[in-house]
C-alpha cells in the first residue's frame, strides 16, 4: 500500500502546507527611492486590484491615453467580504499586492493595524490636497502617527429604494417626495419605517424589506458608537442603545417584514422584479448593484423602483472605500499618482454616473454630473440621485471601526438577522449572537 | 491491486544477477589501463548510487512542499500567531487546548464525518452496482464506460455552481420540483440534514463514476473460469456476485474506502461554494462548516493562524488515525479474504473432480499474496 500511504501522507501535508507556505513569504522590499517616471520609453505597468461596483474602468482607458508608457491592469473582485480575504491573504504572504489596493472603509479596523506596510501618501503631497475631500474620510485614512494611507473614492450616504408600484398597489403614497413625508421626512424613524411596513404588510401580503441584514447595518452604523467604542474596547454586551434597535428589528422580522431574501444574491436578482419586497436601504453604491440585479434577472427600468430622499433614524453611512498604496509597490510615486487622479473631482463625478458611487471629494459633490441626471437616474425613474444623496449625507458621522469590526457583523450579526427572518424569537436571536461572540473569542 | 513500485519486484532479481558479472572482471582488474580503470571507477559510482538520484526529485519535492510546511505548521501551532502581525509569543498547546474545547471545531468535525458517511456509503454501493453492470455484455461498452466518467472531469467548482443553484431554497429547481408534487420546500442552506444531503450529492455525483471505473477494472480480473465454473454448479448471477465478484475485489474496494476517506475528510470546495454568499463560510450558523473550511475561515476571516494550525494538526492527526484503523482492517480482511479463495476452488475441485480448477484457484491466491507482500 505505498501509493495510497504516501498520498495520505502527502495530502494531509498540503493542507497544513498551504498555509505555512503563505505564512512564510518574505515580506515586501521598500523602496520608495527615486523612481523614474513612466514614459514610452520607461514603460510601466500598474496593478489596481478593487471590488464591487466600483466605475473605474473607462478612467483606467482614459488614464492610460492621457499618461503614455502607462499599462494599467486591473482585477476587481466580486465582494468586499472576498476583496479582504484576498487583500489579507496577500498582505500575510507580504506578496501579490497590487500597486494600488482597493481598502473598504470596514476593515480599516484591521489595516490600522498594519498601516506602516501602506506608502505614507503625504511623500506624494496627500498632505496639501487633503481639503478636497469631506474632512472625516481624510481622518478615516490617517493612522495614529498622522500618515495618510489612502485617498478617499466614495463614501456611502443612505437613503432609501422603494418600488412605486408595490406602494401604489397597497394603497400607499408613491410619489417620492410624499414617500419622503410618510416614513417622517428629516426626523424619520426606525419605529416609523417599521409602523409604515406594519400597514404594508397587512395591505398587500407581502414583505417589506428584502431580508434584515442591511437594515441592522444601516441601524449600527449610523450610532455615534457601534460595535466598538472610540476607545477601542467592545461595545456589544450591555449596549442599551444597540439592544433597543434590535428589539424593533425583531419585532418587524415577526410581523412578516422581511422578505427573508439571501444577501447579495436575491435569487439571482428575481426577488426584485416579482414584488418580493418593496424597500432596501441603499447606501450610494447600492444603486448599481440593484440596477445590475433588476437586469440580472430580465427587468428593466419600468419595474417602479425609485429612490427617495429619506433615511428612517437620522443620516446614516455604509461603506465608501480609499484606493491605497502597498508598501511592496515597485513604482509608488506613478502608483501615487494614479490613485491620486482616480479619486479627483473629476474622475469620482466620472465613476458616479457610471455605477453611483457617491463621491467624497467636494467639488465633485457639486458638479454637474452627479447633480443631473444619468444612466442611473432614468433606471430610478429619473430621482435626481445626486442631489438626493447630498441631502443624505448632511450629518453623517464617522464611526470608529474596531478590529473585529467586519468579523462581527458578518459572523456574529450575519447570522442572528438570519434565525430573525426565519421565525426566532429577538431574545433568543440577541442571546445565540452573544454566545456566538464569545465562541469566536473576540475581544 | 499493484502498489508496489515496479523497482520492488525486479529488485532482487536485478541484484542477484549482477554480482556474478563482476567477478570475471575482478581477476583482470590489474590488467586494466588507467583509462579503463577511470571508466570502471565511474560505472561502479553510476550502478552504486544512480538509484539514489533517480528517486532523489521526489523526495527533495516531498521535503520542500510536505515535510517543511508540516513541520513550520506545527512551529505556528504553538505560537500566537496573527495573520497580519505575524509571530507573537510562544504559547505552547494552548492553540489545541483552546480548539478542543471550542464548541465550533467539534462542529465542524461532526459535519465532516456527516458529510463524509452521507458521501462514501451510498457513493460506493451504487459505484459497485454500476461497475456490475458494467461488467455485464454491453453494446458500446467504451461509450457507457466513458459516459460514467464524464462528471468526474467537470471541475468541482462548476459542479457546486449549479448544484447550489439547483438546491437554491426560493428559487431552485429541486423546491420548485417538490412544490408541484405539493411537498414543503426543504431548507438545503440553512438546516444541517438537508445540506449535508446536498453536499453528500455534488460529492456522490462526483466520484460515484470514477469508483466504479477502478471497481469494474478490478471485477474483469477477476478469472472467468471461476464465474463459469460457479454456473455450472448451478449457481445465480446475485450469488455469483456475492460470493466471487465481491470477495475477489475486496482489496480493491478498501483502496477505494481509503481514497474516499482521505477525500471525505478534507472536503472544502462543495461546502465554501455551496452558498457562496453567505456571511460566515459553511452557513450561517455552521450548519455544514467542514474542518478544513472552519481552518480556512480561522486563518483568513479571523486572522487567528496559530489555532488554525492546530486545527490542521489535529485534522493530520485524525486523518493518520482513521488510515491506521483502515490499514489494520485491510489486512484483516485481506488475509481472511485469502483464506477463503484458497479453500473454495479446492473445496469445488474435490467435488468435481477436475485438477485444472484448483490450479487455476491457487494462481489466484498467489497472486493476491503477491500483491499483498
Amino acid at each position: 500500500m505505498d501509493i495510497t500511504r504516501t498520498s495520505r501522507i502527502a495530502k494531509a501535508a498540503a493542507v497544513a502546507g498551504s498555509l505555512a507556505l503563505l505564512a512564510t513569504g518574505c515580506g515586501g522590499n521598500n523602496n520608495a527611492t527615486s523612481e523614474q517616471p513612466a514614459s514610452p520609453d520607461n514603460p510601466i505597468t500598474l496593478t489596481v486590484t478593487t471590488f464591487g461596483t466600483m466605475g473605474l474602468d473607462d478612467l483606467y482607458t482614459k488614464y492610460e491615453s492621457e499618461n503614455p508608457g502607462v499599462k494599467i491592469q486591473a482585477t476587481n473582485i466580486d465582494t468586499g467580504g472576498n476583496a479582504l480575504t484576498d487583500w489579507k491573504t496577500k498582505q500575510a504572504a507580504g506578496a501579490g499586492l497590487p500597486d494600488v489596493q482597493a481598502v473598504e472603509e470596514g476593515w480599516l479596523g484591521q489595516v490600522m493595524t498594519v498601516s506602516d506596510s501602506f506608502t505614507d501618501l503625504r511623500d506624494y503631497g496627500a498632505g496639501d490636497i487633503a481639503g478636497q475631500w469631506v474632512d472625516w474620510k481624510v481622518q478615516q485614512a490617517t493612522d495614529d502617527e498622522g500618515r495618510i494611507i489612502g485617498y478617499g473614492t466614495d463614501i456611502g450616504p443612505m437613503g432609501l429604494c422603494y418600488n412605486a408600484d408595490l406602494f401604489k398597489e397597497a394603497g400607499l403614497p408613491s410619489e417620492r417626495d410624499a414617500v419622503a413625508e410618510l416614513f417622517g421626512g428629516d426626523n424619520a424613524t426606525w419605529e416609523q419605517f417599521v409602523d409604515v411596513g406594519k400597514d404594508y404588510v397587512k395591505a398587500s401580503d407581502k414583505a417589506f424589506y428584502d431580508q434584515s441584514g442591511f437594515v441592522w447595518n444601516s441601524m449600527v452604523n449610523q450610532l455615534d458608537e457601534g460595535y466598538y467604542k472610540a476607545d477601542g474596547t467592545l461595545n456589544i454586551e450591555g449596549n442599551t442603545q444597540l439592544r433597543e434597535r434590535w428589539d424593533l428589528l425583531a419585532d418587524a422580522a415577526s410581523n412578516g417584514l422581511s422578505s427573508g431574501q439571501t444577501q447579495w444574491d436575491w435569487g439571482k436578482g428575481q426577488a426584485f422584479v416579482d414584488g418580493s419586497f418593496a424597500t432596501m436601504p441603499c447606501p450610494g453604491w447600492m444603486l448599481g448593484v440593484v440596477k445590475g440585479q433588476i437586469e440580472g434577472a430580465g427587468g428593466d427600468s419600468t419595474g417602479g423602483w425609485d429612490f427617495a430622499d429619506v433615511f428612517p433614524g437620522g443620516p446614516a453611512n455604509w461603506g465608501g472605500t480609499f484606493l491605497t498604496v502597498p508598501a511592496t509597490s515597485q513604482h509608488p510615486a506613478e502608483a501615487a499618482k494614479l490613485a491620486q487622479w482616480l479619486t479627483s473631482a473629476d474622475s469620482q463625478a466620472a465613476a458616479f454616473e457610471v455605477a453611483g458611487t457617491f463621491p467624497s471629494s467636494l467639488d465633485a459633490q457639486q458638479s454637474e454630473a452627479v447633480t443631473g441626471a444619468n444612466d442611473l437616474t432614468k433606471f430610478f425613474n429619473d430621482a435626481p440621485i445626486g442631489k438626493i444623496l447630498a441631502n443624505r449625507a448632511e450629518g453623517v458621522k464617522a464611526q470608529f471601526k474596531g478590529p473585529n469590526d467586519s468579523v462581527i457583523q458578518e459572523q456574529v450579526f450575519g447570522p442572528a438577522t438570519i434565525a430573525l427572518d426565519s421565525g426566532t424569537d429577538g431574545q433568543k436571536a440577541w442571546n445565540d449572537a452573544l454566545a456566538t461572540l464569545k465562541d469566536l473569542d473576540i475581544k | 491491486m499493484t502498489n508496489k513500485p515496479p523497482g520492488a519486484s525486479t529488485g532482487p532479481a536485478g541484484r542477484k544477477a549482477r554480482p556474478s558479472a563482476p567477478t570475471p572482471e575482478k581477476l583482470r582488474e590489474d590488467q586494466l589501463t588507467g583509462k579503463q580503470r577511470h571508466r570502471h571507477f565511474f560505472s561502479r559510482l553510476d550502478y552504486k548510487y544512480s538509484p539514489y538520484l533517480y528517486v532523489a526529485p521526489f523526495f527533495i519535492l516531498f521535503a520542500l512542499v510536505g515535510l517543511f510546511p508540516l513541520v513550520y505548521t506545527f512551529v505556528v501551532s504553538i505560537n500566537d500567531w496573527d495573520l497580519l502581525g505575524g509571530a507573537g509569543e510562544w504559547v505552547g498547546l494552548e492553540n489545541y487546548t483552546a480548539e478542543l474545547s471550542s464548541p465550533l471545531f467539534w462542529n465542524s468535525l461532526f459535519n465532516t464525518f456527516s458529510i463524509f458517511l452521507l458521501s462514501a456509503i451510498p457513493q460506493l454501493a451504487i459505484a459497485t452496482f454500476i461497475a456490475a453492470m458494467l461488467d455485464q455484455n454491453l453494446r458500446a461498452k467504451t461509450f457507457w464506460r466513458m459516459s460514467v466518467l464524464v462528471p468526474y472531469v467537470v471541475t468541482p467548482v462548476a459542479v457546486t455552481l449549479i448544484f447550489s443553484n439547483a438546491f437554491d431554497e426560493k428559487y431552485g429547481l429541486i423546491n420548485n420540483l417538490l412544490q408541484v408534487f405539493n411537498v414543503d420546500p426543504v431548507a438545503w442552506k440553512t438546516s444541517v440534514f438537508p445540506s449535508h444531503l446536498a453536499i453528500a450529492t455534488m460529492v456522490n455525483w462526483r466520484w460515484t463514476g470514477y469508483n466504479a471505473l477502478i471497481l469494474l477494472a478490478a471485477m474483469q480480473a477477476v478469472p472467468r473460469e471461476l464465474h463459469e465454473s460457479a454456473a455450472l454448479d448451478g449457481a445465480g448471477k446475485l450469488r455469483r456476485f456475492f460470493s466471487i465478484t465481491l470477495p475477489s475485489i475486496r482489496p480493491t474496494m478498501i483502496f477505494v474506502i481509503i481514497t474516499a476517506t482521505i477525500g471525505g475528510m478534507q472536503i472544502f470546495t462543495e461546502p465554501k461554494l455551496f452558498n457562496a454568499s453567505s456571511s460566515v463560510p459553511g452557513g450561517p450558523d455552521r450548519q455544514y462548516q467542514t474542518t478544513v473550511l472552519y481552518l480556512w475561515d480561522l486563518a483568513f476571516n479571523r486572522g487567528d493562524f496559530g489555532r488554525a494550525s492546530a486545527v490542521a494538526w489535529m485534522l493530520f492527526l485524525i486523518i493518520i488515525l482513521i488510515g491506521v484503523i483502515n490499514f489494520l482492517l485491510s489486512r484483516k480482511i485481506a488475509s481472511s479474504g485469502e483464506k477463503r479463495a484458497g479453500r473454495r476452488p479446492a473445496r469445488r475441485g474435490r467435488r468435481a473432480g477436475k485438477t485444472a480448477i484448483p490450479a487455476s484457484g491457487q494462481d489466484m491466491a498467489e497472486a493476491r499474496r503477491r500483491n499483498h507482500g
